[in-house]
């Protein structure tokens, strides 16, 4: 195996944010075994694995936040943008420096379970934080869409991030006034939705979290949709019943997301839409 | 030449709580979910019966009424939110 040249980091993440790449950190493999259970840390994807090379970007635009339909947030999905970039670093890793390198595929593993968790290798690449709703937080650039790739290549590590983006400011005032933050107003655990926490001074605590009712929120129109009416169809014996089902407009919204890719696969985005720092909420015109 | 993979619904109904309480399926703050096989370890199956437990307790933890409720609440949030960050009153729902 060939040493790595002087400056490779350096090169590596010019060529990420030059790729289309908003930010760009790499974490140390390792760090991955205090937080992700054995057979989902890099080095059981990819053996000999000593970094992990982490790309963010694709975020949604101010319009897409504002956006009267729920569904307009859903198709403007632009994480393939990112992973296009992450599979590029792969490339040029093996090319240029001559390392093993394994893009991490963005997919599940088995059920909803991933291979790598791309949110945890942002945060351990010192590009973000994770925020009392779920998603890892960039201070600059609030949500973005993340894509890694696992290398054999000895490169500079990051640190974690020192300051988290959640609790933004205003979250900290609300929950002095009100006991609440905008995030579990909107997403309660303990009124029909996925979401429970408290903040305590300037940090944020999730207590619970319902990823299966998430699920049923961010994959509404989405393999787990599709398995459901596809059940009731399966179990209905009237005939035009039946067709209804089949014909109707859920099954046909889902039909077209599936078949649309990934483009369509994020389907919720309320906890991040109301969260002052996932995207800045500058003023437009 | 291998058979397909069946799980046994009664080994599914006897471990489907347990399971999903140990996987990242509810989360909560003092413990982290467990993979496959470290359940499997703890419960004395296999990993791959702890896969298939998993992957269709995931899916029939709740029933389809949740996805149509998914809708309602998508909707209803999007639009209060578009109508307070436009400052456009008329578009929340009556």
């Amino acid at each position: 195996m060939s040493e790595l040249p002087t400056g490779a980091t350096k090169t590596l993440k010019a060529s990420a944010l030059k790729a289309g790449a908003s930010v760009v950190g790499i974490a140390d493999a390792s760090a991955f075994d205090a937080h992700a259970p054995k057979g989902h840390r890099p080095d059981d994807l990819l053996p000999g694995a000593r970094t992990v090379v982490v790309v963010g970007g694709a975020q949604p635009r101010a319009g897409d936040w504002v956006a009267t339909s729920p569904w307009l947030l859903s198709t403007m999905g632009t994480t393939e943008r990112i992973q296009g970039v992450g599979r590029r670093l792969a490339q040029a890793i093996e090319s240029e420096f001559g390392y093993y390198a394994l893009f991490v595929p963005p997919g599940t593993a088995s059920g909803d379970a991933p291979f790598l968790s791309l949110m945890l290798a942002a945060e351990l690449a010192g590009l973000g934080s994770r925020s009392l709703a779920g998603p890892i937080l960039n201070r600059e650039h609030g949500f973005m869409y993340w894509s890694a790739v696992i290398t054999t290549a000895p490169l500079q590590v990051d640190p974690p991030e020192a300051v988290p983006a959640c609790p933004a400011p205003s979250c900290r005032e609300m929950w002095e006034r009100e006991g609440t933050t905008p995030c579990l107003r909107v997403c309660p655990l303990d009124a029909g939705g996925c979401l429970s926490g408290r903040l305590e001074g300037a940090r944020a605590v999730r207590t619970g979290y319902d990823a299966a009712r998430c699920n049923t929120r961010v994959h509404t129109h989405w393999v787990g949709g599709f398995q459901k009416v596809l059940e009731e169809t399966l179990n209905e014996p009237d005939r035009d019943k039946r067709k209804m089902l089949v014909y109707g407009d859920f099954m046909t919204r889902t039909l077209w997301a599936i078949t649309y890719s990934s483009t369509n696969i994020a389907q919720c985005f309320e906890c991040m839409r109301v969260c002052p720092a996932a995207h800045g909420l500058r003023e437009m015109r | 030449m291998t058979s397909f993979f069946r799980l046994d619904p009664e080994v599914y109904a006897r471990h489907k709580d347990e399971v999903l309480r140990l996987s990242n399926s509810f989360q909560t703050i003092d413990a982290r979910g467990c993979s496959d096989r470290e359940i499997a370890e703890r419960l004395g199956l296999d990993e791959r019966t702890v896969t298939e437990i998993r992957v269709v307790a995931e899916r029939d933890v709740y029933p389809l009424d949740e996805w149509e409720r998914a809708i309602e609440f998508k909707r209803k949030a999007c639009t209060e939110w578009s109508a307070a960050a436009l400052k456009r009153p008329d578009l929340k729902e009556p």
